[in-house]
């Protein structure tokens, strides 16, 4: 017996190791640079930070377009899977489903460009049909303030992604509970409620959660179709990391790392949440 | 087993802190031997060229005419690696932070701010141009042009490649009649709008369309004086006035700019702008042969802003492991006759820095009779509006003024 703990242990070695040389040092030594200045030791850079308007403009933005492209993929994913759970039980379905999710984020990226900004597929194709004269008339959906296309990209995305993680759930979700609460007069919707919501809310917000930190910090999509101001987050802090002479660089390191421990924070406490939730759940069942 | 993880940690702690940077050797000095010496050594070498790689036409030129000269005169392997040139020097910092000395890069294509990083953060091998033969011989070595690079003294960290002017390019098909001062260039933006924009700042021709601005905007030669806070701001007003009045009539209203020149040339090739512009007189050229830009694109120049031209360099790494190929490589990139070559409209078109009365008759002759192509313009036009670089720290302060005050202003 123990033996048999100790040999786990053991085994967790390598995975350990892994973890503390690479992206462990990374996050070690961001967290000096985004501290350090000249030969001290500063929270300054983070004042700084707070102070930078691009910074929180830059914040704003990441943080609408990413809510905006989680909810809507989530909702979309949902709604899929509801429509389509019995169908998409079988591979081939499922497959037309996935296929986004084959291609990178940047080829997609690239793709919603070709079709939908001024000079692309849709614009010429709306301009022989006869509906536009000039291509300038065509609406700007990339390359635009509001980020329509960087939404579009990641819900496009990531719908797949959602169908992928909720399809399990409703493959197992037992139906009784369903005719249960009809008997007793549930409506459909209350019904969905009653017996559904709890097992899926679990999945979705962690679903949720991974496209959330996913989203928040991409550079690619945001790099191809966003415009120059305001930027996404990531794309700020490359400039910042790049700028010539080098002295924004903090700044670059002191945005990242407190994005990357907001999120590293918020993700704790949905999971310890929906953990508990989940326990309550299973036990439920077994009782 | 709490003291088995303890224990585990601790060791693992020990080996993280002993990947700490180390000084132990120093093996980035140049080969002092003389030139035979080096050129012997360096044969039979692979030399690894990393440089910016957005323009074809460069690229091909690298590839297709130097490579092979290089392989048959030096049986030296030339290997061009694409890659941006802050991105380079990332890769060398971080090297250097890691006490690496034996790296990957031997050359890099480089100058301006690039270059005042290097220097200032020691990434460079240090100065090599006395070595080379082609360059002393064929080199006005005293040029002001080669002393500084936008205002940084090179020292002979590196040697000049070429030289640049900037200029707009137009489709003579859709603009009848260029604008040759800025108030025409205005009045073509009010009477066109959405048919004019230009890159992003960040992006290297776009800072340097600012520049122009602020030459217009200043009564001396800022080439000669150093970068000033005080004057900058003042001249900044002006200009970041004159980019907010323009915004209307930009492409997509000043909405958003194209990120890069690569972005902009997209646009005018797909006819959605009328202009473009670039630091190279010639760059059209392969670009119409091609088919990329529509074969009535021509060039302009304002004459009232005038043209900002430069030189741009080449240099080797602090840790390059083969530096005696490095040197010959460059050596043979400054030759005669790899600089006619260049000179030459088919791959690169670009101005050498090459001074012609140091050539012999015949070379003279073969550099003086290229036809650069219709795109061109005449030398005389070029020389009159040459106009200095500027100091680099005017390219950052540029940069970042520019997002605050016209690209977050609506």
């Amino acid at each position: 017996m123990k033996w048999q703990r100790v040999n786990n242990t053991f085994l967790l070695i390598p995975a350990l190791l892994f973890f503390i040389f690479i992206p462990g040092l990374g996050i070690v030594l961001a967290l000096l640079e985004s501290v350090r200045s000249g030969g001290t030791i500063t929270f300054g850079h983070y004042v700084d930070l707070f102070e930078e308007e691009r910074f929180m403009t830059s914040f704003l933005f990441s943080l609408t377009v990413t809510s905006i492209s989680t909810i809507l993929s989530l909702c979309i994913g949902l709604g899929i899977v509801k429509a389509f759970s019995p169908l998409l039980k079988e591979n081939k379905h499922k497959l037309i489903v996935w296929i986004p999710m084959l291609v990178p984020h940047f080829v997609w990226a690239y793709l919603v460009y070709s079709l939908f900004n001024q000079s692309g597929f849709y614009s010429n194709v709306f301009g022989m049909a006869g509906w536009i004269d000039d291509r300038s008339q065509f609406p700007t959906l990339v390359q635009e303030r509001k980020g329509i296309g960087i939404i579009l990209t990641y819900v496009w995305k990531e719908v797949p992604f959602v169908t992928l993680m909720l399809l399990p759930v409703y493959t197992t979700l037992s139906k009784s509970y369903k005719e249960i609460a009809s008997l007793l007069g549930a409506g459909p919707y209350k019904a969905f409620w009653v017996a559904e919501w709890p097992f899926i809310l679990p999945v979705l917000v962690e679903t949720g959660a991974i496209l959330f930190a996913f989203i928040f910090t991409a550079y690619e999509v945001p790099q191809l179709l966003g415009v120059t101001s305001p930027q996404m987050l990531a794309i700020l802090a490359y400039d910042w990391f790049y700028s010539g002479t080098w002295s924004d660089r903090p700044l670059a390191f002191a945005s990242l790392v407190l994005v990357g421990l907001g999120i590293g924070f918020v993700m704790w406490l949905l999971i310890y949440f929906t953990n508990k939730k989940r326990m309550h759940i299973t036990k439920g069942i077994r009782n | 087993m709490k003291k088995r993880l303890a224990i585990i940690g601790v060791i693992s702690l020990l080996l993280v802190s002993a990947c700490g940077p180390s000084n132990a050797t120093d093996s980035r000095e140049l080969p002092y031997e003389d030139w035979e010496t080096i050129t012997s050594e360096a044969e039979g070498t692979k030399v690894n060229l990393f440089m910016w790689g957005g323009d074809d036409g460069i690229n091909r030129y690298v590839d297709d005419v130097v490579a092979p000269m290089l392989k048959e005169k030096n049986n030296i392997e030339l290997n061009r690696v694409p890659l941006d040139t802050p991105e380079i020097l990332q890769k060398l910092q971080t090297e250097k932070r890691a006490g690496k000395d034996k790296g990957t890069i031997d050359i890099v294509w480089i100058n301006g701010e690039n270059f005042k990083n290097a220097k200032e953060n020691d990434l460079l091998a240090g100065p090599f141009t006395d070595k080379l033969p082609n360059f002393t011989k064929y080199y006005d070595t005293g040029s002001q042009a080669f002393q500084y690079d936008f205002g940084t003294e090179t020292e002979g960290y590196e040697a000049p490649w070429g030289k640049v002017q900037f200029v707009f390019f137009y489709n003579s098909e859709k603009v009848k009649n260029p604008p040759s001062s800025f108030n025409e260039l205005k009045a073509f933006m009010k009477e066109h709008p959405g048919k004019f924009t230009y890159p992003n700042p960040a992006d290297f021709t776009g800072n340097a369309f600012l520049r122009h601005l602020l030459y217009a905007k200043s009564d001396s030669d800022l080439a000669q004086s150093d970068f000033d806070e005080g004057t900058a701001e003042k001249m900044g007003d002006e200009v970041w006035k004159e980019l907010n009045d323009m915004k209307p009539f930009l492409w997509r209203e000043g909405e958003t700019y194209p990120a890069t020149l690569t972005d902009l040339d997209k646009l005018y090739s797909q006819e959605e702008v009328w202009m473009t512009m670039g630091y190279n007189e010639a760059r059209a050229e392969h670009l119409i042969k091609d088919g990329v830009f529509p074969e009535s694109t021509k060039s302009f120049v304002l004459n009232d802003v005038g043209s900002i031209g430069n030189t741009h360099f080449l240099a080797i790494p602090f840790n390059s492991p083969n530096k005696e190929g490095a040197l010959v490589a460059i050596n043979e990139l400054l030759s005669p006759e790899a600089q006619f070559e260049k000179v030459k409209p088919d791959y690169w078109g670009e101005s050498s820095p090459i001074s012609y009365e140091k050539l012999n008759e015949e070379w003279r002759n073969k550099f003086m009779s290229v036809g650069r192509g219709g795109s061109v313009l005449e030398p005389s036009i070029l020389e009159e509006t040459y106009r200095g670089e500027l100091d680099t720290e005017y390219v950052e302060w540029l940069k970042e003024n520019w997002i605050r005050e016209v690209a977050e202003s609506q």
